[in-house]
């Protein structure tokens, strides 16, 4: 056995091939930079002939043209231009890869199943930079590094064999100096190739590489060889220099959310979402549903999704970030800012695509740049501390699963909202908290999350009301079809922080349903709380939820309910009004309350504010946020809030938690 | 987002289709009709070898002059619509077909967005008619070539010139299973960057109109390695003004030395097949400096979701008693799954 070994070897240029060899031994796919339709295209390497020789990629903003090396000594080499539009991402995280197969049979029951990945094809990657590698490491943390495991992405990465190639140039482009991760190569890598004209001195840190070094055998590179190659690496990191992007980058951004700045930088921007697209680290995907005409059976294909697009944020009845300067800002912000909070990294290793490849020539460099020059001044925002409440949970392995459960009855409660009682004796449905949901699946249909309404000894309710497609879907359903349910997920109502306290609960119409298991928790342990008042809104006297369950709650001595509506009938007796005017009417809603909301944003917003006035500490002031959701578990990117993921860090949050943000347009 | 559906006709669609059942339901009549246009898009229909059988059985094809002679007068559950309106004729015609349609579905450029034909839109009518036609008495047409939905409720619409078959299939198998056709309204470039297509503007200073444009051809022209011609119309929220700005300035798409397009060209980039429509039409009056003119947006009625039909597999509507938490766990798989 050979062991890793940093003594440089010398490969001669004419020898490539035999390289080449070694790495597709056993069946090893080897895929490098090859020259296609007019660009620097990764594709498969049979021969040392099939590299860009001679060829280098000059880039600009929103530039990237081939041009011939100059002639000389060098004219002849291979990798004499930095990255390409696209890393090897494409690779390790393909624009499209099955995720879900549903099926059903004629009796209804329903099978969803996370596709395993094709056993993965042993892959060798020649040509990845130290910008691709440190890329790579984001992308472990974020798809492998918990709580959800990305399956396709860790049956790629499980075998996969780097040849990288220190840089001898810089680009215009390039500032992975200042990103901190390039242009020499550190980590991750099985063998580090840097080109000279005659040949490539080479390194093996791993002992895959060693291992290959030796069967080659290769003789210990000459000093001045060495040396060389080090001199023109260090040349590419001076060119580049180290302040391409100010040092408080992260600050100031958060502290600008709402700089004019944003929507001058929308009138250039065109939302093409390349820039996403060809940055090694963005992770986001949405799920393409395709299904038979009977919809019997239906595939979901993970398929790369950009926060630049519409469809991202659109949810049933609106957009969360309609305007291209949000869309924007989600995208700078994130990669700059609140990557940080949420990965613990920078989710920009400074490879210079998104400049490059944007179609009119925006600079991420410059833009921050010119925020500094505009907003000097700002003080550091401190990291947010994330899972106060329940900790992450570490990497699962089966948080992708849908676990099964059977629709025994559905019984309409308003025109369009119906609740689903379901019954399973999965344990871990079984065991989720108040305010939980879960995702849920039906071939055909986009998986939509539903929030659990109720717990039962033997199974759940969901209570759905017919927004969309699936979700009409759903509530037609006939008792005895069966249900594909990923979750219970997310961080629910801490109940338990309310004892001893005041509860104040309030809900805008379908908001009752994920409150009524914290309704029960209360009513289970009444003693533990102190005074208990439930304030309930709805649009018209027809649409309000569980009327029979409300009226019973009503009659208890210990319990206040309140309920008003925003138009009423003929019939109607009750208040008419919004629900924040209903807190006026009663005492004692104070320092000692804690309030539980759900309903509509701006609801939530408002009566945040009331309650705030009448003294509830916002750190005791609990909301649950809505946001488009493809995944649940934080692996889609679809329903971030800032530097939160709504699905795995909510959806529940305090007020304390939010801040500003709960009122901020476009996040 | 998507393409709007109107609920009833869908649902009714939705369940005329049948899903997979033993029970035979009567298949939703279907028609295709053209007005001004090429065939290019009924061809299309054509050209879904692998679902056309298939689509046979689900379907009930009346009227499609394309590939049968059966003449039908209606009513039709599905109404798929080729063809702008351009003569008065037609838009009688259309008015009586609405009315025997329960589903209208709006097909290609043409049907959509006026088409190439409404090119005469930013033109002199008159001045072209006697420029074409040695008599142009002979020839009535209106004033202008206008997408269907500026004269009848329309209920979907599927861009393109011609349409993309993977994209009428699509269509159709929405209205069999109700969900929701994932008919993308965003860009050009997303499809352009999934499938690993060099971007030409990026690459080769090539004009692309991919940015502004709606996806659903694969990217078809950049990977010819040329620049999208916007034959599928607008994307959401097309920055148009930000694009035709940048081409102008050379930002976008800059030749070797640098410098950017005669705004006279950048306007005739933007004045193709869909240069009717509201976002490039502004652009083309803007850089002509011509004044703007208010369009109607391109399909009439405000987005609806689709509603689907009751789900056709499951237990039977009288099925006896549901299964217990213990049926689902004796299923052979589990309730894991
Ligand atoms: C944490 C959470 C809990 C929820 N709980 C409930 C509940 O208990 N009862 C209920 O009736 N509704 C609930 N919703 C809203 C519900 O998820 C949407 O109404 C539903 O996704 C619409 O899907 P559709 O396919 O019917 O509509 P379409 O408009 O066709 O949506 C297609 C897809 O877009 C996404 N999407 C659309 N709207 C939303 C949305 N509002 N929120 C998140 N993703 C969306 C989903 O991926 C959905 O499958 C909840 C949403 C969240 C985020
Ligand atoms: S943000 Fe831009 S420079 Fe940074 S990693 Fe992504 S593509 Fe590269
Ligand atoms: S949300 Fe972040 S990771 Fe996702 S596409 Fe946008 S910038 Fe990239
Ligand atoms: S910054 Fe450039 S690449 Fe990114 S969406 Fe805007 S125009 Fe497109
Ligand atoms: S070639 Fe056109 S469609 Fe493709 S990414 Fe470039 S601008 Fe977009
Ligand atoms: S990350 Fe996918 S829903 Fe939250």
């Amino acid at each position: 056995m050979s062991v890793a070994t940093e003594v440089p070897t010398f490969l001669p240029r004419d020898r490539f091939d035999d390289l080449l060899q070694a790495l597709a031994a056993g069946g090893r796919r080897v895929v490098g930079p090859t020259v296609a339709d007019g660009a620097i295209v990764f594709a498969d390497l049979e021969r040392a002939a099939d590299l860009p020789a001679g060829l280098t990629l000059a880039t600009a903003p929103g530039r990237a043209r081939l041009e011939p090396l100059p002639a000389g000594p060098g004219a002849r080499r291979t990798f004499q231009y930095t990255v390409s539009g696209e890393g090897i991402k494409k690779f390790t995280f393909p624009s499209r890869v099955d995720a879900l197969s549903m099926t059903t049979d004629l009796a209804g029951t329903v099978r969803v199943k996370v596709e395993a990945p094709a056993e993965p094809v042993p892959l060798a990657v020649v040509g990845a930079r130290a910008c691709d590698l440190a890329a790579l490491a984001v992308h472990d943390r974020v798809l492998i590094g918990g709580p959800a495991v990305d399956p396709d992405y860790a049956a790629r990465r499980s075998d996969l064999l780097v040849v990288a190639v220190e840089c001898a140039l810089a680009s215009s482009t390039c500032f992975c100096a200042t990103m901190g991760t390039g242009p020499e190569v550190t980590t991750g890598a099985d063998l580090v190739l840097a080109e000279l004209d005659d040949g490539f001195v080479v390194r093996a840190p791993s002992a895959a590489g060693g291992r290959i070094v030796e069967s080659l055998g290769l003789a210990p590179a000459a000093p001045e060889r060495v040396g060389k190659a080090a001199a023109q690496t260090a040349a590419a990191r001076v060119a580049m220099g180290t302040d391409a992007i100010p040092a408080n980058a992260r600050d100031l951004l958060l502290a600008n959310l709402e700089h004019p700045r944003w929507e001058a930088i929308a009138e250039r921007c065109i939302a093409c979402a390349n820039c996403t697209l060809v940055c090694p680290t963005c992770f986001c995907t949405g799920q393409t549903v395709t299904s038979g005409f009977d919809g019997v059976t239906s595939t979901a294909a993970r398929t790369w999704d950009s926060c630049f697009t519409d469809g991202f944020t659109q949810v049933a009845g609106g957009n969360f970030r309609p305007r291209h300067q949000d869309r924007y800002r989600q995208w700078m912000t994130h990669k700059f800012a609140t990557w940080f909070d949420q990965f613990g990294t920078s989710g920009c290793i400074g490879c210079g695509r998104c400049v490059a490849w944007c179609p009119v020539g925006i600079d991420v460099r410059a833009e921050l740049t010119a925020f500094a020059a505009t907003a000097p001044a700002v003080a550091a925002v401190p990291l947010r501390d994330r899972g106060t409440l329940q900790p992450l949970a570490p990497p699962a392995p089966d948080a992708l699963d849908f676990r099964r459960a059977t629709v025994v009855s559905i019984t309409p409660e308003t025109a369009d909202t119906s609740p689903l009682r379901l019954v399973t004796d999965d344990p871990a449905i079984l065991a989720g908290t108040p305010g939980q949901f879960v995702m849920v699946g039906v071939p055909a249909f986009a998986i939509p999350p539903i929030s659990i309404s109720r717990y039962h000894p033997d199974g759940i309710e969901l209570t759905i009301r017919a927004a969309g497609a699936a979700t009409s879907f759903l509530t037609r359903l006939r008792p005895g079809a069966t249900l594909g349910l990923r979750g219970p997920l997310g961080r629910g109502w801490p109940v338990e922080t309310a004892h001893g306290r005041d509860v104040v609960i309030v809900a805008g119409g379908i908001g009752l349903a994920p409150l009524r298991p914290v309704i029960d928790a209360v009513l289970r342990d009444r003693a533990k709380f102190a005074d208990v008042r439930i304030y309930l809104g709805a649009r018209t006297p027809r649409e309000r939820l569980f009327v029979d369950e409300i009226e019973a709650l009503a009659a208890r001595e210990d319990v206040l309910v309140r309920v008003t509506v925003d138009r009423a009938g003929p019939e109607w007796l009750g208040r008419v009004g919004i629900v924040t005017q209903l807190f006026k009417t009663v005492r004692g809603t104070g320092t000692d309350a804690t309030a539980f909301i759900c309903g509509p944003e701006r609801m939530m917003a408002a009566t945040a504010t009331t309650l705030g006035d009448l003294g509830v500490p916002p750190e005791h002031m609990w909301l649950t946020l809505e946001r488009h959701m493809e995944c649940g578990v934080g692996l889609c990117g679809h329903c971030q809030f800032g530097s939160r993921f709504v699905c795995r860090d909510g959806p529940v949050f305090s007020a304390a938690e939010l801040g500003d943000d709960l009122r901020r347009e476009g996040l | 987002m998507d393409v709007a559906v109107r609920a009833s006709a869908a649902a009714a669609t939705a369940e005329d289709a049948g899903h997979g059942r033993a029970t035979a339901r009567r298949r939703p009549r279907v028609g295709v009709v053209k007005f001004a246009s090429c065939d290019g898009c009924q061809l299309t229909i054509l050209d879904v070898e692998d679902h056309l059988l298939e689509i046979a059985e689900r379907f009930d094809i009346v009227e499609f002059a394309e590939a049968t002679s059966r003449r039908s007068s209606g009513p039709f559950d599905v109404l798929l619509v080729e063809g702008s309106i351009s003569t008065p004729e037609q838009a009688v015609e259309i008015a009586r077909l609405r009315a025997e349609a329960k589903l209208l579905v709006v097909i290609g450029a043409c049907a959509t967005a006026g088409g190439i034909q409404a090119l005469r839109t930013a033109a002199e009518h008159e001045a072209f008619r006697a420029a074409v036609y040695p008599v142009p008495a002979y020839v009535d047409s209106l004033a202008t070539a206008r997408p269907v939905a500026d004269f009848v409720q329309v209920d979907a619409e599927l861009r393109g010139c011609p349409i993309s078959p993977e994209q009428l299939v699509e269509l159709l198998v929405s209205l069999t299973t109700g969900r929701r056709p994932q008919l993308p309204d965003q860009a050009v470039c997303l499809e352009c960057k999934r499938r690993g297509i060099p971007c030409v503007v990026v690459a080769r200073g090539l004009p692309c109109l991919g940015p502004v444009t709606r996806t659903g051809c694969g990217a078809i022209c950049p990977a010819f390695g040329r620049g999208c011609y916007g034959c599928f119309g607008p994307r959401e929220n097309a920055n148009t003004a930000g694009y035709a700005q940048a081409l102008v300035t050379g930002d976008a798409a800059a030749g070797a030395d640098g410098r950017g397009r005669d705004p006279v060209d950048v306007g005739r980039l933007f004045a193709g097949f869909t240069g009717a429509t509201q976002p490039f039409r502004s652009v083309t009056d803007s850089l002509a400096g011509r004044p703007p003119v208010t369009l109607r947006p391109t399909l009439a009625s405000p987005p609806e979701t689709l509603r689907a039909g009751p789900p056709t597999w499951g237990p039977a509507p009288s099925a006896p008693e549901a299964p217990s938490a213990a049926a689902a766990k004796e299923a052979p798989d589990g309730p894991r799954q």
